[in-house]
């Protein structure tokens, strides 16, 4: 009998450490942990199965687990999430970043610098909307959402941006209703002149929808105010993208947040910040200028969301990838927690997809492993002048789901799971 | 008389002025590697109106518009990476040709040192002039061609590729001779036990005076390559993929390893008789367990590729330098790495006007930092191969403008 006992238990036992054992697909063992939504900060391990986070503890025991990943060294954040990028690639001739060939596909620029989660930037309007869908969301591993926008025909570019009878908040709201999956706010972008239509127009449409708005200013002569943008027209959540641009000199000009003759951050930016306004980076092309970011980042000013603007103009230039953009303003002296809370949590609250951007149990992994290197690194602007640093992100892995899309040395233990 | 002074100093002055523009760039203190002309050392490189104008121990600063310092990094020619697919498109099913596995080449050249890609088969001659319009006239990378030997292309490999009626030799070579960027002929993915593809490709190879490029795919019995490489190939052709597996697609294919893991004696006879062997690393074609054992027994590429797309860029492939990296680590030298992704492709792709530094050739130049660590390569089965040389590019140049600059080297402090 007690033989019968003794056999049965241990069969018992065996079957539930085989259970235990296999709990876990992949455990991402000794790396620092930086979850700003749930206040991490420290060396922990973290588990996944079913493509989610299944624990984040001090230890978790890895024996069974289908792969462990060695992090030690490294930093382990939520997926990045990129709210301004241009991927509405395509063939159609002279569309410029709808459905043409200055955006570009986002997984080749995505995974390698840890980026999950990427927003389109107003590439697709109420009317392009399916194909946008059908050519990039659904062809991208990388997961794809839309600020739709308030241009029916996106941005096609040059005259099709200037047509405010083309700005219809109804139609763009009731598109961005019917696919609430994949849009998460209203885009006003590159028009110039005197009127305040397009930003009005979106944020109607944000108020028909429940969603924000994202203000990429374009020009007027005499440029229109931004404190007038900040305090009565946007809404709190609203995004003003490419903050730290300088484009006061141009015949069809925007204010800067900095005075650059006093080198001062402007009083109502602040103001604007403690209202609710966002400042995202948008870095691109050409709207990112040291005149302004490194003043303001004297003054504490920093971003809300760290972003890149990629296109074609953009990621050969001084942009490169966000890690870059990262580690740009990590030279700048903004500390790293804060860089990571701008690029993974606060652009999950500001595209309102709070189930994204943390490691929380029961969140999807999507999960970023970052190297901090050590050397001389140089950082330029749009101007292309240069500032030097010491430290550089790089990605070392992403996971996408659970399931590993980028893995820069081979650090997971099998390297695959056959 | 005095006036002859006055007129004199007036006139070196003139001259010294004109001599401190002499050079748009000039690179200074780096390490050169350039096979074709045998450097091998620390030389100072000026370019001018988009060519190489100078390369010398030391050129005078002073007659630089502009300098870069490549203290302790590599200066080479600009890469050449004849195994991509850059027929990017937006129509469905079409694979490399028009659609959504190929890519748009400039965003991951440049960061890799690439100036010259050749697209491996995408466009056949009856799509050849949209990957024209579309593909080569609107990339700042110079963007050559394979063509297919499949007038539509790589539309898929099934049907499309196994159609022996779109097999065109004439039309192929018409065609050819018709665009001056299209530089081969390309045979991929076909699956049958019939000669007649490899022989139209090289009927068409003919035709044009252009290589042929194999890409072998499955049959049940594999085909047997010393047949191919010794009755149907020329000394100039290639055959990509040289490390990838025995099975493609739905059967097997050979290797150049035999079952005992011997290297196939006829490999090495055909790359002595001028076959060459090119990596095309790619999602699927390359393995550690292959490389390593060939290599050891003498099979080194002559050429080395990525067969970038999508299926390969997030994988073990990555990148052109990381493909470098790897054969770095497997045992061969800088200079022979350099050679293989310079003067070796230009060669084999007949554009003898590329791949080097000589002065008067087009100013395509790579700036790279050679980095000791701890690093890890995949290969197409995701094994790992522990390293501790990678490459990084710091610049790349093409056409004598900077197209990318890692770390600002040719830039101007932001203060100053």
């Amino acid at each position: 009998m007690q033989k019968i006992s003794l056999i049965v238990f241990s069969v018992l036992f065996l079957v539930i450490v085989t259970v235990q054992a296999q709990e876990y697909s992949i455990v991402i063992k000794g790396g620092h942990v930086i979850d700003p939504k749930n206040s991490i900060d420290e060396i922990m391990d973290v588990a996944i199965n079913d493509g989610k986070i299944a624990r984040v503890a001090k230890v978790i025991d890895a024996k069974g687990a289908q792969q462990v990943v060695d992090a030690k060294g490294m930093i382990v954040t939520p997926g990045l999430i990129d709210i301004h990028g241009h991927v509405f690639f395509g063939t159609e001739h002279g569309n410029y970043l709808s459905n043409s060939f200055v955006a570009l596909p986002p997984d080749g620029f995505t995974f390698r610098n840890g980026v999950t989660t990427i927003v389109d930037c107003g590439g697709a309007g109420w009317k392009s909307f399916p194909t946008f869908k059908k050519n990039v969301i659904e062809n991208s591993k990388t997961r794809v959402l839309s600020f739709l926008n308030i241009v029916g025909e996106g941005m096609r570019g040059g005259a099709y941006e200037q047509n405010t009878s083309d700005m219809d908040a109804k139609l763009t709201a009731s598109v961005a209703n019917s696919n609430r999956q994949d849009i998460v706010g209203f885009k006003v972008a590159h028009f110039n002149g005197p009127e305040w239509t397009p930003v009005d127009r979106a944020v109607e449409a944000g108020e028909l929808a429940n969603m924000p708005v994202i203000i990429d200013f374009g020009g007027n002569n005499p440029p229109l105010s931004i404190e007038e943008l900040f305090m009565e027209h946007l809404r709190p959540g609203d995004i003003y993208t490419h903050a730290y641009s300088e484009l006061s000199g141009r015949e069809s000009g925007r204010e800067s947040i900095v005075d650059v003759n006093t080198g001062k951050l402007r009083s109502f930016v602040v103001k604007a910040r403690e209202r609710g306004i966002i400042f995202d980076v948008g870095y691109g092309g050409a709207s990112f200028d040291y005149r302004v970011a490194l003043p303001a980042a004297e003054s504490g000013f920093y971003p809300t969301t760290i972003s890149t603007d990629l296109h074609t103009g953009s990621m050969n230039a001084s942009m490169k990838g966000l890690l870059n953009v990262m580690s740009t303003f990590l030279t700048m002296g903004m500390d790293l927690t804060s860089v990571i809370t701008a690029s993974t949590w606060s652009p999950a609250q500001a595209i309102q997809r709070e189930e994204l951007g943390h490691l929380s149990e029961g969140a999807v992994a999507d999960i970023t492993l970052l190297n901090i290197r050590e050397g001389e690194f140089g950082f330029k602007d749009k101007n292309g002048y240069k500032l030097t640093g010491n430290q550089k992100l790089e990605c070392e892995m992403t996971l996408r789901e659970g399931r590993i899309v980028y893995d820069l040395n081979g650090i997971a233990t099998p390297v695959i799971v056959r | 008389m005095h006036r002859y002074w006055l007129l004199s100093i007036v006139l070196v002055m003139i001259t010294c002025s004109i001599q401190a523009q002499k050079y748009n760039l000039i690179i200074k203190g780096g390490h050169v590697i350039d096979p074709k002309n045998n450097v091998n050392e620390v030389m100072d490189v000026a370019i001018s109106d988009g060519k190489i104008a100078r390369v010398a121990k030391k050129i005078d600063a002073e007659q630089g518009e502009q300098i870069v310092d490549a203290k302790g990094m590599y200066v080479t020619p600009g890469l050449i990476d004849m195994h991509g697919h850059y027929f990017h498109g937006t129509v469905p099913d079409r694979y490399l040709s028009n659609s959504f596995t190929a890519l748009a080449p400039d965003g991951f050249t440049f960061r890799s040192g690439v100036t010259t890609t050749v697209d491996a088969g995408g466009a056949g001659w009856k799509n050849f002039s949209l990957f024209k319009e579309q593909v080569i006239d609107r990339s700042q990378t110079r963007v050559l061609a394979f063509i297919n030997i499949v007038g539509s292309g790589m539309r898929g490999v099934v049907p499309y590729e196994q159609n022996l009626n779109d097999m065109d030799p004439k039309m192929t070579s018409l065609v050819a001779k018709q665009f001056s960027e299209i530089v081969g002929v390309k045979i991929g993915h076909y699956r049958g036990q019939e000669w007649e593809p490899y022989q139209y490709a090289v009927e068409a190879g003919e035709l044009a005076d252009i290589p042929v490029m194999v890409d072998l795919g499955g049959t049940d019995p594999a085909l047997p390559l010393d047949i191919m490489f010794s009755n149907v190939l020329r000394p100039g052709d290639i055959l990509t993929h040289m490390y990838g597996g025995t099975t493609s697609g739905h059967g097997p294919k050979e290797g150049p390893l035999d079952e005992d893991n011997h290297l196939r004696e006829h490999w090495i006879e055909a790359q002595d008789r001028g076959l060459i062997f090119d990596v095309g690393h790619g999602g699927g074609s390359f393995f550690y367990d292959i490389a390593v054992s060939a290599t050891q027994q003498g099979l080194w590429p002559n050429t080395i590729s990525t067969d970038l797309h999508t299926g390969s860029m997030n994988s073990g492939m990555k990148t052109m330098l990381n493909v470098v990296s790897k054969m770095m680590n497997l045992g061969m030298s800088l200079q022979e790495v350099i050679l293989a992704s310079t003067w070796k492709p230009a060669q084999v792709i007949q554009r003898e006007n590329l791949g080097h530094l000589s002065e008067g050739a087009v100013a395509d130049i790579a700036l790279f930092t050679l980095h000791k660590g701890d690093f890890g390569f995949l290969d197409s089965r995701k094994h790992l191969y522990p390293g501790d040389s990678k490459l990084e590019t710091e610049l790349t140049i093409r056409e004598g403008k900077v197209v990318w600059d890692l770390n600002g080297i040719a830039a101007p402090r932001w203060d100053e």
